[in-house]
């Protein structure tokens, strides 16, 4: 399973933290304000009781009242229910509602006992308080006081601290999200100038200023930017003095080559021979250099534009002595590609060599549109790609089994890795399959590059 | 394809060897070649026997070859190739917009560069007789004459400029693509649409009152170039 994201786990925390210390508050709070008012409802409960017995319940039945009546005198409200226990039972104001069952016996005997006692009960009306008093052997006074609205605050006040301390988690995780978000927004920049620098543009670097606690982060990927620019300078740089310093005696070669083969014919048969295989031989190098160098210059973005590719290729076998009506485009197939003219042309014409050298010529070049990709296919009806050979084929110096038999000297074995690096420029792959019917066929795929079709810009 | 009078061509290249090998294969194909080794030696050459093309490096000890090539431009319109062994699209464009008419690319086999030149040539000799002169607006295309005249001014343009601006009055109004034009001025069966481009600004800078939003030869985006009739 993936482990959560940083941000996640920050975000838990902070909402773990802010619930349990909220939870933690809200429950001792709960704890404190339940006790100390249940204490003062006790603390007035056992004032009433005491007043009643003593002012009112006492009195009448010295006066020997019947117990109902003197019960009647007391003004109970709501809140509180008296009983008088003489004569081994009970007498109420009120048929009995079940309000005797309530009284615990430990506390009716306890009184009888002659010791007044409270007991916290749950009667059918809720949770009360049973004062036993007692007043003469044998009779015992008894209020039973609600606690119901004492319960129903109490539960309020759970409901308020409840929503606070759901409140208070959401508050904590939003926090934690917040916090980590602004934590995490230099690495976001620094991710941002480690895209820029993936992208090519190797002056981005990180403002040491803006965040003191990255300092060294910020230093490190910094320095490491200005060693990798360095780097690449001075590949840049090599690549650049290796490619004057090929150029410039092969140019004298291959120009003092063609005076010499020029010649061949009028020198001894020796010597002519001899001028003929320096002046192929430095073609062949010259052929070599030029591809070694392109193949060397990865660094280039392709520069797009529209080609119509029917048309070169139509061109491109032309000029090689083909009959261009092998180029074939599908029904459908767009033929205007947003392709770098330059690379797309020898890319192309790469291929059509490769078919000439080892397939006996192009016999189909087909132009189609497959799965939003422009697709190009150039067929042989040569020996076609031995299936172990058909990755290796595309790497530079490799040559085709059939050439490196026949000892042929002609292509550069840089052709295929070039039409590789060419297609690969352009996003695309290229593949070498078998042919339906005998040779090879080599598969160019270019993704599609969308370019709204602009309105003219005069008419 | 040598039914020319002999040409003559200036080799600039610092490198001895380079010069050499070239003057030698230029000979051999059919040019009058002279050398000289520095851009202030070929402008002097230049200016006292011009002349009929001219082949330079761009990497010179002294004036560099961007600047010879702005000097050679300013007092003629000397067909000039570029031969160098610099490659990236900035030199070439920084070329070109100096006034070069092509670039090729070291190292360059003798049959190309002869075609090439040969190529420049045929632009400096050839116009289009059986093209009348056109008037586009304000705009005066005389080919019999060679001359451009912009609101019956003399405007100079280099013999590339002058085919460029041919083809396009040719066909006014019709939209030339970059291949197209490459094809009938500099006679590439494919080739550096650059050179394109950087001669339809080298133009613009000429007939154009404000270049960068041209009224006359208009870009039509994704296609290629036009003459507004």
């Amino acid at each position: 399973m993936r482990r959560p994201g940083l941000r996640t786990r920050v975000t838990a925390v902070f909402a773990g933290g802010a619930l349990v210390l909220t939870a933690a508050m809200a429950l001792l709070s709960y704890e404190i304000t339940s006790r100390t008012l249940l204490a003062e409802r006790e603390r007035t409960a056992n004032r009433t009781t005491y007043s009643d017995a003593k002012f009112i319940v006492a009195p009448a039945l010295q006066a020997n009242q019947e117990p109902g009546e003197v019960l009647a005198q007391l003004k109970t409200g709501d809140t509180r229910r008296a009983l008088i226990w003489r004569n081994g039972r009970w007498h109420a104001r009120e048929p009995d509602t079940g309000l005797t069952a309530a009284v615990p016996d430990s506390l009716l005997r306890m009184a009888l006992d002659n010791k007044p006692g409270i007991q916290r009960v749950r009667t059918e009306i809720g949770p009360a308080l049973v004062f036993a008093i007692p007043l003469s052997p044998g009779v015992v006074f008894v209020e039973v006081h609600s606690l119901q609205e004492l319960e129903r605050t109490l539960g309020v006040m759970a409901l308020v601290l409840g929503v606070v301390a759901g409140g208070t988690t959401c508050l904590g995780a939003g926090l934690g999200w917040y916090a980590t978000r602004r934590a995490l927004r230099p690495l976001a920049s620094v991710a941002d100038a480690a895209q820029g620098i993936a992208a090519g543009d190797l002056a981005a670097r990180l403002d040491p200023a803006a965040e003191p606690e990255l300092q060294r982060l910020t230093d490190s990927f910094n320095d490491m930017v200005d060693q990798l620019a360095r780097r690449i300078e001075r590949d840049r740089r090599f690549a650049a003095d290796v490619s004057h310093e090929l150029r410039s005696p092969l140019q004298t070669l291959s120009a003092a080559a063609s005076v010499l083969a020029r010649r061949a014919d009028r020198l001894d048969q020796r010597t002519g021979t001899a001028a003929r295989l320096v002046a192929e031989e430095v073609a062949r190098f010259q052929q070599l250099v030029t591809d070694l160098l392109e193949l060397a210059r990865t660094d280039q973005p392709p520069d797009l534009t529209e080609v119509d590719v029917a048309e070169l290729a139509r061109q491109l076998c032309r000029a090689r002595g083909f009959d261009d009506e092998i180029v074939k485009v599908s029904p459908g197939a767009p033929q205007v590609w947003q392709v770098d003219s330059r690379r797309f042309e020898q890319m192309l014409a790469n291929l059509l060599d490769n078919a000439e050298r080892h397939g006996g010529g192009p016999i189909c070049v087909r132009i189609a549109r497959r799965n939003g990709s422009h697709v190009l296919e150039v067929d042989d009806e040569g020996p076609g790609v031995l299936p172990e050979d058909r990755q290796t084929i595309f790497n530079p110096f490799v040559r085709g089994r059939p050439a490196r038999a026949r000892g042929d000297s002609d292509g550069t074995g840089l052709g295929l890795a070039l039409v590789a690096q060419h297609v690969a420029a352009h996003g695309g792959r290229v593949t070498a399959t078998d042919r339906p019917g005998g040779g090879a066929r080599f598969r160019v795929e270019i993704p599609e590059v969308r370019v709204e079709v602009p309105e003219e810009v005069a008419s | 394809m040598d039914d020319w009078p002999v040409t003559s061509v200036l080799v600039i290249e610092d490198d001895d060897r380079i010069r050499l090998s070239l003057i030698l294969a230029l000979e051999d194909e059919g040019y009058s070649a002279r050398g000289a080794a520095t851009a202030e030696e070929g402008l002097t050459v230049h200016r006292t026997n011009p002349a009929d093309a001219v082949v330079v490096d761009l990497m010179l000890p002294g004036l560099d070859g961007f600047e010879c090539i702005r000097q050679l431009r300013r007092s003629s319109e000397v067909p000039i190739v570029v031969v160098s062994a610099r490659d990236d699209t900035h030199d070439i464009v920084a070329a070109l917009e100096a006034g070069a008419d092509d670039y090729v690319v070291k190292p360059i086999a003798i049959k190309e560069l002869s075609a090439r030149l040969r190529a420049v040539q045929r632009r400096t000799r050839s116009t289009t007789p059986e093209l009348a002169t056109v008037t586009v607006g304000d705009l005066e295309i005389k080919p019999e004459a060679g001359e451009v005249r912009l609101r019956g001014e003399l405007v100079p343009v280099t013999h590339t400029e002058f085919r460029l601006l041919c083809e396009f009055a040719d066909q006014p109004g019709r939209v030339f693509s970059r291949q197209q034009l490459l094809q009938r001025v500099w006679d590439y069966e494919f080739g550096d649409e650059r050179l394109v481009d950087v001669h339809v600004g080298r133009l613009r800078q000429k007939i154009e009152d404000d270049p960068s939003s041209p009224q006359r030869l208009l870009t039509v985006r994704g296609m290629g170039y036009k003459l507004q009739r």
